[in-house]
């Protein structure tokens, strides 16, 4: 899983080193934008359920289609994973921000992505819809720091633009 | 190769639940002792020769046979081959201790290291006396506690940090160590 520590402790090994000086200012600094993440995290994690669920209300607002006999809504079963998926994004970037990278939606949200949607006949328009009101539902000081929005705010275009 | 951070991320991975507070703030006071972590790490990287060929002439002062024609570090090649194995073990507990996990130090130096060693005939007491030594050597540079006695007056030299409680990071390196040990034997 790719991280400042993990990318600084390779090169570090493939140069057959000990860790210099600024192997570990690199890494001091990675450290020093940590606590901004974890407040990210721990928020999200704490309302994730509410989020999610906010999320999806208003992407099957924008496409009420969806709703409609044979689309990707239309059951009690749809809906239940239509709302896991989203579920599954936000968890992702909860993961995302503890690890101070990508690595965990690059490896287990993105990876293949397009080509399940495409096997499955989804269409992708809708979780946009739903993450992108994600994105602009979150507040300062409301739900968490200025700082810690940035990072989580990062994440969620990071996933928007995989999916457009 | 995981971290602190990643560990956590996989293990949650595991039960498909987000990393909620309890392991939040277990990572926070990762970060907070963070400074900590990093002069430690700096304490070994900085003395790495010192330990190793400390330790290497501990091991070889504890069994003289070593260096006499037929021992294992006899002639100088395989010293030699001895001061970097030491330096390379020593190397990836340093950054287990940075990672704050030690799957790097499992993944990329220990896993084989035994079968290798015995098919090269490498004694296993040897060079477990060598990490042990390694060991002592490497938590009083981490705690700052080594004296002048051990070290020698010509070596001796003790890093300008400023003061703390290493205890945790101490036997956290220690137990890296440990499973170099472990792994060995």
């Amino acid at each position: 899983m790719k991280s400042v520590v993990t990318t600084v402790v390779t090169a570090a090994d493939a140069a057959g080193r000990f860790p210099s000086t600024s192997d570990l200012e690199s890494v001091q600094g990675s450290l020093q934008r940590a606590a901004a993440r974890m407040e990210a995290a721990e928020k999200l994690a704490g309302n994730l359920d509410a989020v999610a669920q906010e999320g999806y209300d208003a992407c099957i607002k924008k496409y009420s289609y969806l709703n409609n006999e044979g689309e990707a809504n239309s059951t009690q079963t749809f809906k239940d994973k239509c709302l896991r998926d989203i579920k599954h994004y936000l968890r992702l970037v909860n993961y995302c921000l503890v690890v101070g990278g990508t690595g965990p939606l690059d490896e287990w949200g993105i990876a293949g992505q397009r080509e399940v949607y495409k096997a499955l006949n989804l269409p992708t328009a809708p979780y946009v819809a739903a993450l992108s009101f994600i994105r602009t539902r979150g507040c300062a000081p409301r739900d968490m720091s200025a700082q810690a929005l940035t990072e989580y705010n990062a994440l969620l275009d990071y996933v928007i633009n995989s999916l457009s | 190769m995981l971290d602190a951070f990643s560990r956590a991320v996989v293990s949650a991975d595991s039960s498909t639940s987000p990393i909620g507070s309890d392991k939040i703030n277990e990572l926070k006071s990762f970060v907070a002792e963070g400074n900590k972590r990093l002069d430690a790490v700096n304490a070994i990287a900085s003395n790495a020769s010192c330990i190793v060929s400390d330790a290497i002439a501990g091991m070889i002062c504890e069994n003289t046979g070593l260096i006499q024609a037929g021992g294992n570090c006899y002639p100088n090649r395989r010293m030699a081959a001895c001061l970097r194995d030491g330096e390379i073990v020593l190397r990836y507990v340093t950054y287990a201790l940075l990672a704050g996990d030690a799957s790097v130090l499992d993944d990329r130096c220990l896993n084989g290291l035994k079968e290798t060693y015995t098919a090269l005939g490498v004694p296993a007491t040897s060079t477990v006396r060598a990490v042990q030594i390694m060991k002592a050597s490497s938590t009083a540079h981490i705690t700052n506690t080594n004296t002048e006695a051990q070290a020698g007056s010509s070596k001796f030299r003790q890093m300008a940090v400023a003061d703390g409680d290493c205890s945790s990071l101490a036997s956290e390196a220690a137990g890296y160590f440990d499973r170099v040990i472990s792994a060995l034997s």
